[in-house]
C-alpha cells in the first residue's frame, strides 16, 4: 500500500514537472523568460512535492504514538487494567489476530475472546489513520500544483527559486549532524534525569559499591540495588592504562619508524597492513580476545604459578595458579593491539605535519636520525601526539566489545591486572539487554552511565582536537 | 663511516674527541632503529596470529560430516495418519543398537546415547521422504542425516580420547560406535552448505549464516540509503555554500566530534529515540539502518569535504565565469569531479558500518532470531551481532562456526574495500 | 669575540689590471683579496634525483677564507650542489651524487666518510631561518651536545655565548637566553641558526640564499656577518640577488642548466663577463 503511494507521489511529480515545462513555453510565447522551461518544470515538482512531503514525514512520524493513544483510549476496562508490557503485548498479538494471524501467547478468560474485536479495532484505527496521512499528503500536492500552475510566468525566477529550495534542502542535511547531538543529549539527559531522581547522583558518582540487581517484586530479598559506579570507573581506568601501555610505545615507534626510516617500498607495505589491523571489527577483536588470548594466559600465568607454589613464592604461585580467563590484562592487551593502527596513524600525521626544514637543520649539524627524532622532532610533535593519544584513550574508554567479550561482570575496586574487572560500556550493554523493565533505576542507571561516558569522551576529543588543531596551525 | 678518513686529513684533537663519541652514538642509532622495527614487527605480527587464530579455528566449519543409514521404516512405529509424528531418532537408534548387536540396554541410556549422535534434522528428513511418498513404509532405505555437534566435534577431532571420559561430552562408547560408522563407510564428509543456507539454530550442526547475512544487508541499505544522500549534501553546504560564521563553526566542530562518539552512545540514542519514543520496531534492520546512518554520517561528509577540497577553485572560477549559478557550479561541474572520492569514502564507511556491533545490542538484536526474515520492519539477525551470541553458547561446536563467520564478515569488508580501492585507482585524478 | 672588523670588499680599481680568466681561483693572488687555499675542490660532480639529472658534471675549486657565491636561474643546480658539499642530498631519497668532491685532498663523496662527521666540518644555514622549537641557549647547545664537544655545564655555556657573539646576536639575546628561538624575529632567527651552526666550529659553511626571506635591514646584518665571518671559514652561498652576489663574495660561480658556465673573481663576472649567457644573466635579461 505504502510502495503504491509512494509510486504514485513519484509519478504526480514527473507529471508536474512536465505540466510546468509546458506552462512556462506556452505562457511565455513572444516573451524571454527569466528561467529556461525545465528550470520552471523543476519548480512545478518541488512545489508539488514540497508540501506532499511534508505531510507524509509529519504522518509518519506522529501516526505511531496516536494510533497507540487512540487504541488505549478506546479499550475495554479489562485490557487497560493490564500491566504495560502485558498490555503491549496483548495488543501486538491482537494485531496479529486481526491481520489473520495467530496469537503469540495464550491469553486466558477475558482476553481470549478481546483479541479478534481489539484486532479489528486496532486495525481499522491503523487503517483510517495511514488513509488519512495519504489523503492529506494527496490534498497538500494537489494545493501545490494549484500554486505553481498559478504563479508560472515568464518573469518567475524559477531558477532562483529553485536553487533556493536546493541550498534549503542541503542546509537542513547539514543540520542532521547538530540535531543527532541534540538527539544524543536530550535523550541521555532525559533517562539519566529520571536516574538520578531515584538514585543520588552523588551515590553514583562516589559509591563503591555496585550491584543494580534489583528485585522484580518488593517483597524479595535485597530489594534495593547498589549503584556506586566507582569500581566501574576503576575497572575502566585499568583496562585504558593497560591498553595505552600498549597502544602508545608500539603505535608511536611504528609512527616513527614508518616516518622516518622505511624505505618507500616499506611503507607502502606496511601501511595498508596496519589499516587492515584498524579495519578489523571490535567484535573480532572480542571473540580473539575471550578464546585465543584470554585462554592462552591463563594457562601462562597458570604454569608460572604450578612453577612458584610450594617455594619461596607460594603466596604468589597459589594466587597465579587461580588466575581465569576473565582478567583486566586480556582485554586491555587486545584492545591496545585494536589501537596500534589509530595511534600510529595519527602520530604518523603529526610527525609528517613537522617541517621538513627542522630535519634538514639537524641533519646539517650532523645529527643522526635518532638524535633528530629524540632532540628535535618529537620536542617539536609533542603537543600533537599528545593529543593523538587522547584521542586513542578516549576510543578505549568508549570501546564496549572486547571487554563485553573478555572482561567480566564482577565490579572490584582494583588495579591489579591479572582480577576481573568491569566496566562502564560492559554494563551498558549488561543492564540494557537480557529482561529488563522500563522505568526501574536498573535499566535507567545505563542511561547515567552512558551520560558520564559521553561527557567524558567528549571532555577527551574537545581537548584533544583542540591541541592538534593548534599544532597543526602553528606548521601551516 | 670509518674512523681514519677525515676531511683535514690530519687527525686533530677535536676529530679524535669526535670520533670518540662516534661509537656510542651510533650504538644509540640502532638500537632506536630495532626498537621502531620491533614496534612495526610487533603490530604485523599481533595481525598474523589474530588472523591465523582465526582461520585455524574456523576453517573446520566449513566442511561437516553427515552419516547414511540403512532406516527400515517400520510400520509398527510410524502412524500411517500422521507420519512427521514418528520419533525416527529414537527408531534408528534402536535400529542401529541391534545392527551392532548391542543387547544389554534395558534402561535405555544406551540407545539414548545413540540417538544423541544424530542431528534432531534426522526427523525432518525421515518424515518429509515418508510424507510425500507412503508407499516407503515398510521398505528399508538409506537416510541421509547430519550428526549431532558433539559426534561433529569427535569427527574434526576437536574431541579427543586424551581427555578423560568424565570431562567430554563423547564417552568411549559412542566413540566406538562414530568409529564403526566410518569403518563401515557410511560417514562422508562434505562442504558446509546448510551454514551458508540456514538462519540461525540452536542446534549447532544446523545453525546457518543466512538470515543474518540478509539483516546486514537490508541493514545497510538503510543506511546508505540514508547516510550517503544526506553526509553528502550536508559536506556540499559545509564545503560550498557554508558562511563564515558562528553557526557553520558549530556545525563543523559538532561533526568532528560525533566522529568520535563512542558507538555505544549512538546505540542509546537508537533505544531512547528509536525504539522507546518513536516505537518503530525492535530488532529490525530499519532501526539497526538508521542508528548506523548516524554513525557512518560524520565519516561520510568528512571524506566528501576532502573531496571537494581536492577539486581545483579554478574549475569553480570556471564556471563562474561562464554565468553559470553557484548551484549550477557545484552540481554540474564540481560534485562529479569529487565523485570518485566520495564513492570511496562512502563505500569504507559503509564497510564500517557493517562490522559495527555494540549499538545493535542495544536496540534488540541480541536475542535468538531463528529462520530467515526478509522484512525491513521485523526483528532479523546481523552478523556481528551473530557473531557475538554465537561466542556466547556454550556448545563447543559453535565456536568453529563463530570464526567461520568472522571468516565470512572478514569477506564483505574485504569486497567492500577492495571495491573502495578499484574505484580510486580507476577514477582517481590528480591535479 | 670582539666584533670591531669592518666590511672589506675586494679593492676595487684593481680588476682592470688583472682580469686573469683562469678557471682556477687565483690562489695568491697577492693583488686581490687575501684568499686561503683552495679548501674544496669538486670534479665532475654529478647528481640525479632518480631518472632526472640535475647536475651534469661540475667542476669548482672553492678557496678558505672567502666567500664564493653560487648564481643562476631557478632550477640551475646551485643548490643541488651546494648540498652535495655536506653530503645534504644522502637524506633525498632516490638521490644519487657521482664524481670527486676533495676537501683538504679527502674526497668526502665516499661511501667511507661519515656524513655525521662531515657536517660536524660543514655547518648549513637555510633559506628559511629553522630554528628549532627550543629555547634559544638549547638552539646553539643542540650542536656541542650531540657532538659531545663541551665537557661541562661552563664550557657549553662559553661556547654558547662566543658563538652568540660571533654571531652578532649575543648583545640582543643575552638577557633572554631561555626564550624560545622561534620568538625572534626572522633575522635575529638566521642569525641564531648560524650560531648554531658555529657553535660546532666547523670549518665550512654553507648558505642557501640565508636572505630570500628577510628584510633589508636584517639582510644588511646578515650580510655584514657574512663578511666578518670570512675571516675564520671558507662560505660557499647561494643567492638569487646579483647584488648581494657582488656585495659579499670574492669568487663567484655562474650556473646555468645543470653546469657551470663561468666562474671567477666576482669582480670580472660582474664588470668584465666571458660568456654571453653570464652577461645577459647579470643584466637581467634572464634568470
Amino acid at each position: 500500500m505504502t510502495w503504491i503511494f509512494l509510486i504514485f507521489m513519484a509519478v504526480f511529480a514527473v507529471l508536474s514537472f512536465w505540466g510546468g515545462r509546458k506552462l512556462a513555453v506556452r505562457r511565455s510565447q513572444g516573451v524571454k523568460p527569466h528561467s529556461r522551461p525545465g528550470q520552471h518544470g523543476l519548480y512545478a515538482a518541488i512545489g508539488v512535492l514540497a508540501p506532499a512531503l511534508a505531510v507524509m514525514i509529519l504522518a509518519a512520524v506522529f501516526s505511531a504514538p496516536i494510533e497507540r493513544q487512540l487504541i488505549a483510549a478506546g479499550a475495554p476496562e479489562a485490557v487497560s487494567q493490564l500491566e504495560p508490557f502485558r498490555r503491549e503485548a496483548f495488543i501486538a498479538d491482537a494485531r496479529r489476530v486481526g491481520q489473520g494471524g495467530e496469537a503469540l501467547q495464550i491469553w486466558a478468560a477475558p482476553y481470549a475472546e478481546l483479541l479478534p474485536t481489539e484486532g479489528r479495532r486496532a486495525h481499522s484505527i491503523h487503517a483510517a489513520l495511514s488513509w488519512g496521512g495519504m489523503t492529506a499528503a494527496v490534498i497538500a500536492a494537489i494545493l501545490g500544483a494549484l500554486f505553481v500552475a498559478f504563479r508560472i510566468r515568464p518573469e518567475l525566477r524559477a531558477r532562483n527559486a529553485v536553487e533556493g529550495w536546493v541550498v534549503g534542502v542541503l542546509f537542513a542535511c547539514a543540520t542532521v549532524a547538530v540535531l543527532t547531538t541534540v538527539g544524543i543529549i536530550f535523550s541521555l539527559v532525559y533517562d539519566s534525569l529520571r536516574f538520578f531522581s531515584m538514585v543520588s547522583a552523588f551515590e553514583f558518582l562516589f559509591g563503591t559499591k555496585w550491584s543494580p540487581q534489583i528485585a522484580i517484586r518488593a517483597d524479595q530479598v535485597g530489594s534495593s540495588g547498589a549503584f556506586g559506579a566507582v569500581p566501574l570507573f576503576a575497572g575502566t581506568f585499568l583496562i585504558m592504562l593497560i591498553a595505552m601501555a600498549v597502544a602508545a610505545p608500539v603505535g608511536l615507534f611504528s609512527a616513527i619508524y614508518l616516518s622516518e626510516y622505511a624505505s618507500k617500498t616499506t611503507r607502502a607495505v606496511v601501511k595498508p597492513l596496519l589499516e587492515v589491523l584498524a579495519g578489523v571489527p571490535t567484535v573480532v577483536y572480542g571473540f580473539f580476545a575471550a578464546l585465543t588470548v584470554g585462554p592462552a594466559l591463563r594457562v601462562f600465568f597458570n604454569t608460572i604459578g604450578g612453577w612458584l607454589a610450594g617455594g619461596p613464592l607460594d603466596g604468589i604461585g597459589q594466587y597465579l595458579l587461580l588466575v581465569q580467563n576473565q582478567m583486566a590484562l586480556v582485554a586491555g592487551a587486545v584492545m591496545g593491539i585494536m589501537l596500534i593502527p589509530f595511534v600510529s596513524s595519527l602520530s604518523d600525521d603529526i610527525m609528517n605535519a613537522v617541517p621538513q626544514s627542522l630535519r634538514d637543520g639537524s641533519y646539517a649539524m650532523g645529527a643522526t636520525k635518532s638524535e633528530t627524532v629524540k632532540k628535535v622532532l618529537l620536542p617539536a610533535a609533542l603537543p600533537g601526539i599528545a593529543g593523538a593519544l587522547l584521542l586513542a584513550v578516549s576510543r578505549a574508554i568508549g570501546e564496549t566489545m572486547i571487554v563485553t567479550m573478555a572482561a567480566g561482570l564482577a565490579a572490584k575496586l582494583t588495579l591489579n591486572p591479572l582480577e576481573t574487572v568491569t566496566t562502564v560500556t560492559v554494563q551498558i550493554v549488561t543492564l540494557l539487554t537480557g529482561d529488563q523493565e522500563f522505568n526501574s533505576p536498573k535499566t535507567l542507571a545505563a542511561f547515567g552511565l552512558g551520560l558520564t561516558l559521553f561527557v567524558v569522551t567528549l571532555a577527551l576529543n574537545v581537548v584533544a582536537m583542540r591541541i592538534v588543531q593548534a599544532y597543526r596551525e602553528q606548521y601551516d | 663511516m670509518t674512523d681514519a678518513v677525515t676531511p683535514s686529513g690530519a687527525v686533530s684533537a677535536r676529530t679524535q674527541k669526535l670520533q670518540a663519541r662516534l661509537k656510542s652514538r651510533y650504538a644509540r642509532e640502532n638500537r632506536f632503529k630495532w626498537a621502531g622495527r620491533a614496534a612495526i614487527g610487533a603490530a604485523l605480527l599481533f595481525l598474523v596470529i589474530l588472523l591465523s587464530s582465526i582461520v585455524m579455528q574456523g576453517y573446520t566449519a566449513f566442511y561437516a560430516h553427515s552419516v547414511t543409514l540403512p532406516v527400515y521404516m517400520d510400520p509398527a512405529r510410524i502412524d500411517r495418519a500422521y507420519p512427521q509424528g514418528t520419533n525416527f531418532e529414537f527408531m534408528v537408534a534402536e535400529q542401529q543398537m541391534a545392527r551392532m548387536g548391542v543387547t544389554d540396554d534395558a534402561a535405555g541410556t544406551k540407545t539414548k546415547a545413540m540417538r544423541d549422535l544424530l542431528s534432531s534434522e534426522l526427523k525432518f528428513i525421515a518424515g518429509d521422504r515418508v510424507r510425500a511418498q507412503p508407499a516407503l513404509i515398510g521398505q528399508t532405505l538409506p537416510i541421509s542425516t547430519p550428526l549431532s555437534d558433539d559426534a561433529e566435534m569427535y569427527l574434526k577431532g576437536k574431541i579427543t580420547r586424551d581427555t578423560p571420559e568424565e570431562f567430554r561430552r563423547v564417552t568411549d562408547q559412542q566413540m566406538a560406535w562414530l568409529d564403526k560408522f566410518k569403518a563401515d563407510g557410511l560417514v562422508r564428509s562434505h562442504f558446509n552448505s546448510a551454514m551458508f543456507t540456514n538462519g540461525d539454530s540452536t542446534q549447532p550442526e544446523l545453525a546457518g549464516l543466512l538470515g543474518a547475512v540478509i539483516g546486514s544487508a537490508l541493514m545497510l541499505m538503510v543506511t546508505a540509503f540514508i547516510a550517503i544522500p544526506v553526509g553528502v549534501f550536508a559536506a556540499v553546504w559545509l564545503e560550498e555554500y557554508a558562511p563564515r560564521n558562528r553557526l557553520t563553526a558549530i556545525i563543523e566542530v559538532n561533526i568532528n566530534n560525533l566522529a568520535a562518539v563512542p558507538s555505544i552512545v549512538y546505540g542509546l540514542l537508537g533505544l531512547a529515540l528509536f525504539i522507546n519514543f518513536l516505537h518503530l520496531p525492535r530488532a529490525s534492520p530499519m532501526v539497526g539502518g538508521l542508528v548506523l546512518a548516524l554513525m557512518a554520517l560524520p565519516t561520510i561528509i568528512i571524506a566528501t569535504r576532502s573531496a571537494l577540497k581536492a577539486v581545483p577553485p579554478s574549475i569553480r572560477e570556471a564556471a563562474l565565469a561562464m554565468g553559470a549559478s553557484r548551484t549550477q557550479t557545484v552540481f554540474q561541474h564540481v560534485l562529479p569531479l569529487a565523485m570518485p572520492g566520495v564513492m570511496t569514502g562512502s563505500i569504507i564507511s559503509m564497510a564500517h558500518a557493517l562490522g559495527e556491533t555494540a549499538p545493535l545490542l542495544l536496540i534488540g538484536m541480541i536475542s535468538f532470531v531463528p529462520g530467515i526474515s526478509a522484512a525491513i520492519d521485523a526483528p532479523a539477525g546481523a552478523l556481528p551481532s551473530l557473531i557475538y551470541i554465537w561466542e556466547n553458547a556454550s556448545e563447543r561446536a559453535f565456536h568453529e562456526r563463530t570464526a567461520a563467520a568472522i571468516l565470512v564478515l572478514l569477506a564483505f569488508m574485504i569486497v567492500m574495500n577492495a571495491a573502495a580501492i578499484v574505484v580510486r585507482r580507476r577514477f582517481e585524478r590528480r591535479w | 669575540m670582539p666584533m670591531n672588523s669592518k666590511i672589506t670588499r675586494a679593492p676595487e680599481g684593481l680588476s682592470a689590471g688583472t682580469a686573469s680568466m683562469s678557471t682556477a681561483p687565483a690562489v695568491g693572488d697577492s693583488a686581490r683579496a687575501p684568499l686561503g687555499p683552495i679548501k674544496i675542490a669538486a670534479k665532475e660532480v654529478k647528481v640525479f634525483y632518480g631518472e632526472k639529472q640535475a647536475l651534469h658534471g661540475v667542476s669548482l675549486d672553492i678557496p678558505d677564507k672567502a666567500v664564493t657565491a653560487l648564481i643562476g636561474p631557478s632550477g640551475c643546480g646551485k643548490s643541488t650542489f651546494l648540498r652535495t658539499l655536506n653530503r645534504m642530498n644522502d637524506t633525498v631519497p632516490g638521490a644519487r651524487v657521482e664524481g670527486r668532491i676533495e676537501m683538504d685532498g679527502v674526497n668526502i663523496n665516499d661511501k667511507k666518510i661519515d656524513p655525521v662527521l662531515l657536517r660536524a666540518q660543514v655547518g648549513m644555514v637555510f633559506q628559511k631561518p629553522n630554528p628549532f622549537p627550543k629555547s634559544i641557549f638549547e638552539n646553539v647547545a643542540y650542536g656541542p651536545k650531540i657532538h659531545g664537544l663541551a665537557s661541562s655545564k661552563s664550557e657549553l655555556e662559553d661556547i654558547v655565548q662566543s658563538a652568540l657573539k660571533r654571531a652578532g646576536l649575543w648583545d640582543e639575546v643575552a638577557d633572554r637566553l631561555h626564550a624560545p628561538g622561534t620568538g625572534l624575529s626572522g633575522g635575529q632567527q638566521q642569525r641564531l641558526v648560524i650560531a648554531r651552526a658555529i657553535a660546532v666550529e666547523p670549518e665550512v659553511i654553507l648558505m642557501d640564499e640565508p636572505c630570500s626571506a628577510l628584510d633589508p635591514i636584517a639582510t644588511a646584518k646578515i650580510e655584514e656577518l657574512i663578511d666578518e665571518l670570512r675571516e675564520r671559514y671558507c662560505i660557499v652561498i647561494v643567492t638569487h640577488s646579483m647584488a648581494q652576489a657582488a656585495r659579499v663574495s670574492q669568487r663567484t660561480a655562474f650556473f646555468h642548466m645543470g653546469n657551470i658556465v663561468e666562474t671567477g673573481d666576482t669582480e670580472d663576472i660582474f664588470t668584465n663577463p666571458r660568456e654571453r649567457r653570464t652577461l645577459d644573466y647579470i643584466t637581467g635579461r634572464f634568470g
